[in-house]
């Protein structure tokens, strides 16, 4: 019971959060200027032709009317027909959402690896020399674009080194039988590499900088003088008594930074001609399909909106004196 | 008595002095320019800017109004009667190599309401003209009809016209064989004859090109995009095919014969067989034509508008009935429409006929045709890939073509640099960096086409001033179009005059484009023929003129 209720009341919330989202996007992509259609404007395309259009897209009713049939069409699961490919929204997503989790999900690893271990080494490094070097580095990576990464990387890395292939997620024309054998491959691996590496190193700041001072803070706890007063060697009072009770919040921090993430997907996957659900959203926005961008949105705000839920709900079970009750 | 009447004559002369004066100042409101966004087209925004530079000169109040694609289309095609002047496109394609649909679609008055007259274009003449020269048949007698029409448009300036731009595309000559790439007139080397021909030397076998823009559909009878239509175009076999010559010539026809204006008979060629194994019948042919008119394609439907009836005679002829002559048919209907297997579209269409989605909803997971190259994949937003049909009657030299899915230009270049491409189809950058990466690379070789396509400066003929042809002549004048290629185009254009480009030699009107004379001092002296006033202080209408807008 005690951890039933706040559940219910977390997913209460989650529902009204979504609700918001889908009415703020509804409106937005209504309220952006010009018209839907412009982009299929042809010589052969006659006026009868456009109407037809407008009427099998539902525009021709009034905003209130598509709203409702919006909304009701989502809870039945349906996202509608995309504008530019004829073709049912969430089919398009779910092709294409695969390929961005990977991205996303890799990259974090790498990112919060590498974060933590070198967040503690910091923390035990405090006030060296190798300390002022390394934190203005860190910040400096939190500094950088992504794009503008991506693109050094690529000239480094790819054209100039030609060490990784530049674009996509597999080399041209080659096939697998399943994703899994795809995602295991050294050629869809050598195409992760850069994008991953992109994002890793613009994302790997906030854990290092996190742990770090989450370490400096626990190092000052009483437990901790106490491992040392029982003369435990000083790895197991980092490790065991240190780094295992500041690796909390930074944990939690991996779920609210998924959320971050997919936003850098949207740049970093149209540089590397990554094909996810990023890119498309640019492609959706850029030709005012609504209900393709809105799909797209929508996705990427449920999972933005699962992964802070799941971030709550870690606390109440990682550290039990936390209640929502 | 008398003296009342002069009193009265007095007055009426006064008014009418005091009313000539006041039209005779009265000044030309800021005018509106359009243009996309600097970061959306770059040379369309420096020529526009170059352009209200000129403009202000001869007295103008300009005021350039940069908008994105969707609004500015919105501003300009569907509220006709609001809008002054705005920078506007025309892209090449195939089916363009027949002028009509350039001269007639954007002049004839019939389009002025909801087609691609947006301008207004109103000119009794000009229709008679253009309408003359679709049912000419014979080519010569055609030919000067369709000079003529550009003479017209020349001395009536409905559009400034600024460029016809050239295209750079570059491919690996280490992969292959450089003699065997086709510049199609017009085209370029981006061509269908150039994947048809293209002849690998070494070991890559396959041809890898790329696009910017997503691939939206490969649907037969859905005009989705260009890049699509690359796909189409090797996938489906059409009764004819525009040469590279830019002549249209039989592709599945084995031979025509015109029995009077209206009749022309097809032979079909001999041994079609779609990629799924089943032949390619007179009655695919004719289910095809009218898969196109009935309904359910309402973008292919104007290219078979005009066949009043299609029926086999025999094994393998078909014979096409036309409500009026037409001289670009083979052109905009036999090399235009795909042919499909009515085994596999037939169902489709019966089923859809039920519903509120048409054709262009339905994408096949295997698009059958009976083209040069097979569908075998496609991975959205990443690849799609295509493989030669070997027993096609002009069986591609390449084994597969592949189209990568490229949005990032720089990404691109490098990546034909690095064989992750080997021919660049579509270059968003500035092309001298493309030259410059050839010449240090070795192996690119790197070549431009003009363009059948047109950048120009469109005029609201429906709103004074620009229903004056000597003040749109002035406008036009006033810019030097050298100055429009060097500094906004990089030099990757030709000046132009008219519609038709020069890439169409037999149609292209090449006096109406040297004897064009432009600079500020012509356009001052035309606006002062005209009788406008404050030229280059403020521009006010002739004497008698005034400034009315239609609400």
């Amino acid at each position: 019971m005690s951890t039933l209720k706040p559940f219910l009341i977390r997913t209460l919330q989650l529902l009204l959060v979504l609700w918001a989202v889908v009415t703020i996007l509804f409106l937005m992509f209504r309220l952006m200027p010009g018209n839907p259609l412009a982009a299929y404007i042809d010589p052969t395309f006659t006026a009868e032709q456009q109407e037809a259009l407008i009427r099998q897209f539902g525009l021709d009713k009034p905003l209130w009317q598509q709203y409702f049939t919006y909304l009701g069409n989502l809870l039945q699961g349906e996202l509608g027909d995309s504008f530019r490919y004829r073709t049912p929204v969430a089919e398009r997503i779910l092709l294409l959402l695969p390929n961005t989790l990977i991205l996303t999900f890799s990259s974090l690893i790498v990112a919060y690896t590498f974060g933590i271990l070198a967040g503690a080494w910091l923390a035990w490094k405090r006030n060296s020399r190798f300390e002022a070097a390394a934190l203005p580095a860190v910040l400096a990576t939190r500094a950088m674009p992504e794009f503008w990464l991506g693109m050094v990387l690529l000239a480094i890395f790819s054209f100039s080194l030609g060490w990784f292939p530049a674009g996509g997620t597999r080399s041209a024309g080659t096939s697998y039988d399943s994703l899994w054998q795809l995602y295991t491959s050294a050629n869809f691996l050598s195409h992760l590499f850069l994008p991953m590496m992109t994002l890793a190193i613009y994302s790997q700041g906030l854990p290092l900088l996190l742990m770090r001072s989450n370490m400096l803070d626990v190092m000052k706890e009483d437990f901790v003088t106490m491992a040392k007063i029982k003369g435990l060697s000083p790895s197991a009072v980092v490790i065991r008594h240190g780094a295992r009770n500041a690796l909390l919040p930074v944990m939690t921090s991996f779920a609210i930074a998924v959320g971050y993430q997919l936003q850098g997907n949207v740049v970093v996957e149209s540089v590397f001609s990554w094909p996810g659900l990023g890119r498309e959203l640019v492609n959706a926005v850029a030709a005012s399909d609504y209900p393709l961008a809105q799909g797209a949105f929508l996705m990427i705000a449920i999972v933005v909106i699962t992964m802070n839920l799941i971030a709550d709900l870690l606390y109440t079970f990682l550290d039990p004196r936390i209640s929502h009750a | 008595m008398k003296t009342l009447v002069k009193a009265a004559a007095g007055i009426a002369v006064g008014a009418s002095l005091w009313a000539a004066t006041a039209s005779a100042q009265d000044q030309i409101r800021t005018i509106e320019l359009l243009t996309r966004p600097q970061a959306a087209q770059p040379a369309e925004f420096q020529a526009i800017q170059l352009i209200a530079q000129e403009w202000r000169k001869l007295g103008l109040d300009v005021n350039v109004n940069v908008m994105p694609w969707s609004q500015m289309a919105d501003a300009v095609w569907y509220n006709r009667d609001d809008w002054d002047v705005t920078a506007w496109q025309m892209t090449g394609r195939p089916e363009r190599s027949d002028p009509d649909e350039i001269i007639f679609n954007l002049f004839h008055s019939s389009t002025a309401e909801n087609g691609y007259n947006f301008i207004g274009y109103e000119n009794p003449e000009y229709d008679a003209l253009v309408e003359e020269q679709r049912v000419t048949v014979d080519p010569e007698a055609r030919q000067k009809l369709v000079l003529r029409a550009q003479e017209i448009l020349d001395a009536d300036q409905p559009n400034m016209m600024l460029v016809h731009p050239q295209q750079a595309f570059a491919f690996d000559k280490t992969v292959f064989d450089p003699a065997t790439v086709v510049d199609q007139s017009g085209i370029g080397i981006r061509s269908y004859w150039t994947w048809l021909e293209l002849t690998p030397t070494g070991d890559q076998k396959d041809i890898i090109v790329n696009s910017s823009d997503n691939v939206i559909a490969v649907n037969p009878l859905y005009i989705s995009g260009v890049t699509d239509n690359w796909l189409t175009e090797l996938i489906y076999d059409r009764l004819f095919r525009v040469g590279p010559d830019g002549l249209p010539q039989p592709w599945a026809a084995e031979s025509y014969e015109w029995r009077d204006d209206t009749t022309i008979a097809i032979t079909l060629r001999d041994g079609l067989t779609f990629h799924d194994g089943k032949p390619v019948t007179a009655e695919d042919v004719v289910f095809s034509y009218a898969a196109t008119t009935g309904g359910e394609a309402p973008m292919y439907a104007p290219f078979g508008s005009n066949v009043a009836s299609v029926d086999v005679e025999g094994d393998n002829t078909i014979v096409f009935s036309l409500n009026t002559p037409s001289a670009s048919f083979l052109t905009s209907s036999l090399a235009k429409i795909n042919l499909i297997p009515k085994h596999v579209w037939e169902p489709v269409l019966a089923d859809l006929s039920t519903k509120d989605e048409n054709a262009e909803s339905y994408q096949e997971d295997t698009p059958i045709g009976s083209g040069a190259y097979k569908f075998v994949r496609w991975l959205p937003n990443e690849e799609i890939v295509l493989e030669a049909n070997a027993d096609h009657f002009n069986a591609p030299k390449a084994e597969r073509f592949i189209l990568r899915l490229v949005p990032n230009a720089e990404a691109a270049l490098g990546m034909l640099r690095s064989g992750e491409l080997n021919f660049l189809t579509d270059f968003q950058g500035d092309p001298q960096v493309l030259l410059d990466a050839a010449e240090q690379d070795g192996d690119l070789e790197v070549v431009s086409t003009v363009d059948i396509g047109f950048r120009y400066v469109a005029f609201n003929l429906r709103r004074p001033p620009f229903n004056d042809p000597a003040f749109r002549r002035a406008l036009s004048a006033a810019v030097d179009r050298r100055l429009i290629v060097n500094a906004a185009f990089k030099k990757f254009a030709v000046p132009s005059n008219s519609v038709v480009s020069p890439a169409l030699e037999y149609w292209h009107a090449s006096d109406v484009v040297s004897g064009f004379e432009a600079g500020s001092d012509v356009a001052k002296a035309i606006l002062e023929e005209a009788g406008y006033g404050g030229i280059g202080d403020r521009l006010t209408y002739p004497d008698g003129v005034t400034e009315t807008l239609a609400d």
